[in-house]
């Protein structure tokens, strides 16, 4: 999955959601949410609620002041000798970077695990221009053979089974692959290890930007993030704008809520600054360090004030693991590299309305993500907005949603607003659903209410509350 | 400068509402957490391993240099070592590691050396530059004494650790390597759930882990 | 001086479980509080905000302020969301500093869901209620989540006498209900209320409670559609119980 959506519909996804996948997600997502659960409780919920707020102030503190401390960040980039570029799409970050890359006569690339370069559609653009590029976090290089995207954007090939994997890695390495989860390991570490070798670049994201001393902060647990970046003698990063952070003390924040909130570890293993490339020739390390700052949209989101939040994620996946929606329908069914709650809110505003059409809707809005967010993001919040977007418009965009949905809603409200109408109404539907009620349940009913009677009855009409009332006070007074 | 630049800025100042080149709002109170409060050295240390340990790491603690040389032979052995890529810091040279190895019959690989013939070693020697017992995490930084590879493509990984490197908490590692070229944390051996969620150890990084205390040596 | 209440129905509990209303309003007098009924409420609009339409939702959240807003006193409803709808987001939907706004503030200060009502204002947890059965809580989302209304449910079902609750696994998941959710998507919201289902049966519970119209509604319906023998009920139907019907 590196080409980019062109439309999102996310009920045709979920319709083709193959049935093992429900399973797979729960079993993944019940392990990180109790490793997670483990380690706030060690911590004290009191205390966990103080560093949630902590992370939500400084991250929207650094986006807030963000022109700023990415200026900050350039500058300290450059004097620590990495070569930085800006890029406001994602058709001016391929383009950045596969200009590097030609420079450098790179025929084989390895990355690291970034959102932001699956954002770009990356790899596509690479191996158009005939350049190899290998996935090296171990899920993502699994998908990568199997030719689809990340179905969860820490653990992206959990709903593959080690046979499935087995059978890609004999089929597409030509190598004897028992469906042992070690013996795959060892097979994917000796593969990449040629190729870490090999490559003549190395490509990662950053998962925080530090302003004060232009640092790249990356977090794995491979160790595959710190091959791309040491061994390659050409290092690009490319980071979304979101991401900077105003110092190092920030970070004393963000990293003991990230790794906990993630997967439930205290750190993940391996947690790297890198600012800029080696400072004497001396040193290993790549010869040429670049920094791609992304835009693609991010500016847009910062436009509408209630929808800023968004850019305060750290990318945990904690939301994702905790909701019940992605919970049954595993990460392909968004249509987009990030899914779960905060892919939604992400995906909306950097694809907009027109391709995105009405994912915002799909939440129950039931707010587990908001409490389980390390930085607070009020999620809900911003897809009640986004849905406004949807079918109102509003500063930035104009309605896209039918005209007739629209009509339909102006006409339910007229109704409900008038006290006639509304009991008008009632006495109508009780009237109307004669043919269809048996014992006080309707099993089918015309669309678009056929949709609920596809799964479970819907309950006859019985109001009669009112004229219970009356009665009850006319009996009153003549008692 | 770039049009792309100059674009992406005014864009973001424009949304931001304030006068380009203002100075930022403090960064609020709320926003800063205090680190956390040390217990003694010698629980600070047992936490150190007992973490370490959790992670899949082996720990030792060794008296005087003649443990030193015995469990690098033992390692040697156990591990199959036949070339390793050392730190040449100051603490490695006055432990006399390479040397130590050299006579075991290990032949040393310098850490600039062409990466094929790093990645050929199965250990790394590295010090320590400062650990975290909360999270059982080494902190290593760069230099030419201190090659990254080290660390990094041997199959394992030995850190040789001084007591006084223990820090609280990261707010003293940082002050020590906010303005260093690069930094790693290392918390356990290389790692990944990624395969049907079991975890396997030795990705791409190093697959073993040791870490010996370095007491009085 | 008694207690007076205004009753907030709710369009769902008014269309689909009159019985409840009923009960709730015995309940209620029982306690010894004055119960009035305005009979100019429709809906609360929250079926428009969450689907986007604030300018609707805005048009009735000033039908319902114009209604509620005559009286003073409590108003006291049986349904989560509807309350968390006027607490949250009724304020939102006029400009700060308004008349509307404050208005809208002062309003909600006095708008409680029944359970908060009881716990809270009435200081009660245990009404007198007799219900013999096994129990299991289902807690809708907004009750739960958006008024933080996790321990006055159960500690009001724990003091009914005769009642065994027994703990549903997944207690705070969200059933699928999701108002539009339903029918925007409709497989998805299936999965979840099977799921639901699935989890309520193997507690051998002989009723699940909630407090919120939506979530009965689905819950109910699955539970009928799986052949189910459980049975799904308002909390005010429990609480009202072993008293005799009002």
């Amino acid at each position: 999955m590196n080409q980019l959506p062109t439309a999102i519909n996310f009920r045709s996804n979920t319709r083709q959601v193959p049935p093992q996948m429900s399973a797979a997600v729960q079993k993944a997502t019940a392990k990180f949410l109790g490793n997670r659960a483990a380690l706030v409780d060690a911590l004290g919920n009191d205390y966990w609620q103080v560093l949630r707020q902590a992370g939500h102030d400084i991250r929207l503190h650094a986006i807030t002041h963000i022109a700023h401390y990415l200026e900050q960040a350039e500058q300290a980039v450059t004097r620590a000798g990495g070569q930085v570029h800006w890029a406001r799409d994602a058709e001016e970050a391929r383009r950045i970077l596969l200009d590097i890359a030609a420079r450098h006569r790179v025929k084989l690339a390895v990355k690291g695990k970034s959102m932001a370069t699956e954002e770009i559609g990356l790899n596509h653009a690479l191996q158009a221009a005939g350049i190899r590029v290998l996935e090296t976090d171990l899920g993502e290089y699994i998908v990568q053979l199997k030719g689809v995207g990340p179905a969860h954007i820490v653990v992206p090939a959990f709903h593959l089974s080690k046979e499935e994997i087995a059978a890609l890695f004999r089929d597409k390495l030509g190598v004897e692959a028992p469906a042992e989860a070690e013996k795959l390991t060892q097979i994917a570490r000796m593969k990449l290890r040629e190729e870490f070798l090999a490559a003549e670049m190395g490509i990662s994201g950053g998962n925080f930007l530090v302003a004060e001393t232009g640092t790249i902060v990356t977090v794995t647990n491979e160790g595959n993030g710190r091959m791309c970046t040491t061994v390659p003698p050409v290092h690009v990063a490319v980071v979304g704008i979101d991401k900077v952070v105003p110092d190092w003390e920030s970070l004393t924040v963000l990293l003991k809520l990230l790794a906990r909130s993630a997967t439930g570890q205290k750190l993940s293993c391996y947690t790297q600054f890198i600012s800029g490339p080696p400072r004497s020739a001396a040193e290993t390390g790549p010869a040429e360090m670049h920094l791609i700052l992304l835009d693609n949209g991010r500016t847009r989101i910062l436009q509408t004030p209630e929808c800023r939040e968004t850019l305060l994620c750290i990318r945990c996946g904690a939301c994702l693991n905790i909701c019940p929606v992605y919970n049954h329908v595993g990460g392909y069914a968004y249509g987009y590299p990030i899914s779960g709650p905060t892919g939604v809110i992400f995906a909306s505003q950097i694809l907009g309305p027109k391709i995105a059409g009405a994912l915002p809707f799909a939440s129950t809005l039931c707010g587990a993500c908001n409490d389980i967010c390390p930085v607070k993001i009020p999620i809900t919040r911003i897809l009640l907005h986004l849905r406004r977007r949807v079918v109102e418009g509003d500063e930035t965009e104009p309605a896209t949603a039918p005209a007739s949905l629209r009509l339909g809603a102006r006409v339910g409200a007229l109704a409900l607003g008038s006290t006639g109408l509304y009991r008008l109404g009632s006495r109508l539907l009780r009237r109307m659903q004669a043919p269809f009620v048996s014992v006080g349940w309707m099993e089918r009913v015309p669309a678009p209410l056929n949709r609920w009677t596809m799964s479970r009855p819907f309950p006859a009409f019985a109001a009669d509350f009112r004229q219970w009332w009356r009665g009850r006070h006319l009996k009153a007074r003549h008692e | 400068m770039s049009r792309a630049r100059e674009d992406i800025l005014g864009k973001l100042e424009a949304a931001g509402g304030r006068r380009p080149g203002a100075p930022p709002a403090p960064i609020p109170p709320t926003a800063r957490i205090a680190p956390r409060q040390p217990a003694g050295p010698e629980t600070e240390l047992t936490q150190l391993l007992t973490e370490i340990g959790r992670l899949n790491g082996v720990t030792r603690r060794l008296a005087n240099r003649e443990a030193l040389a015995a469990s690098l032979a033992e390692l040697v052995r156990a591990e199959g070592v036949k070339r390793a890529t050392c730190w040449t810091t100051p603490d490695l040279e006055a432990w006399g590691v390479a040397a130590t190895l050299q006579r075991l019959g290990v032949e040393i690989v310098p850490g600039h050396a062409d990466k094929q013939r790093v990645a050929s070693c199965e250990l790394g020697v590295t010090g320590v530059d400062a650990a975290l017992p909360e999270t059982g995490t080494l902190v290593l930084m760069s230099s030419p004494e201190r090659p990254r590879v080290a660390s990094l493509l041997p199959r394992v990984h030995l850190a040789l650790l001084r007591p006084v490197v223990l820090r609280p908490d990261l707010h003293q590692v940082f002050a020590e390597t906010r303005e260093a070229g690069y930094t790693v944390l290392i918390s356990g051996p290389s790692r990944t759930a990624d395969i049907e969620l079991t975890l396997t150890l030795g990705v791409h990084g190093p697959k073993s882990l040791y870490v010996w205390v370095m007491d009085a040596v | 001086m008694a207690i007076k209440a205004q009753l907030f129905i709710t369009c769902l509990a008014e269309q689909f479980f009159p019985g409840v209303l009923k009960r709730m309003v015995g309940l209620l007098e029982r306690l010894d509080v004055q119960v009035a009924f305005p009979e100019e409420q429709t809906c609360c609009g929250q079926p428009f905000f969450n689907s986007g339409y604030r300018s609707q939702a805005r048009d009735l959240a000033v039908k319902w302020l114009k209604v509620f807003g005559r009286g003073d006193g409590f108003i006291v409803s049986p349904s989560g969301s509807c309350v968390d709808m006027v607490h949250h987001h009724f304020p939102e939907l006029f400009p700060p500093g308004s008349p509307e706004h404050r208005r809208a503030v002062d309003v909600a200060a006095r708008t409680f869901e029944f359970t908060q009502f009881l716990v809270h204002q009435l200081k009660i947890t245990d009404v007198g209620a007799r219900f013999s059965g096994r129990v299991t809580y289902h807690a809708s989302c907004h009750l739960l989540r958006g008024l933080s209304a996790r321990e006055e449910p159960k500690a009001l079902l724990q003091a009914v006498q005769g009642l065994e609750l027994v703990p549903l696994s997944g207690e705070e998941t969200c059933c699928g209900f999701g108002g539009a959710f339903s029918v925007i998507y409709p497989e998805v919201s299936k999965a979840m209320m099977e799921a639901k289902v699935r989890a309520i049966e193997s507690t051998g519970a002989d009723v699940v409670a909630a407090g919120d119209a939506g979530c009965i509604m689905n819950i109910a319906g699955g539970l009928r559609r799986a052949g189910s023998s459980v049975r799904a009920m308002h909390l005010v139907e429990i609480l009202a119980a072993g008293r005799g019907a009002s």
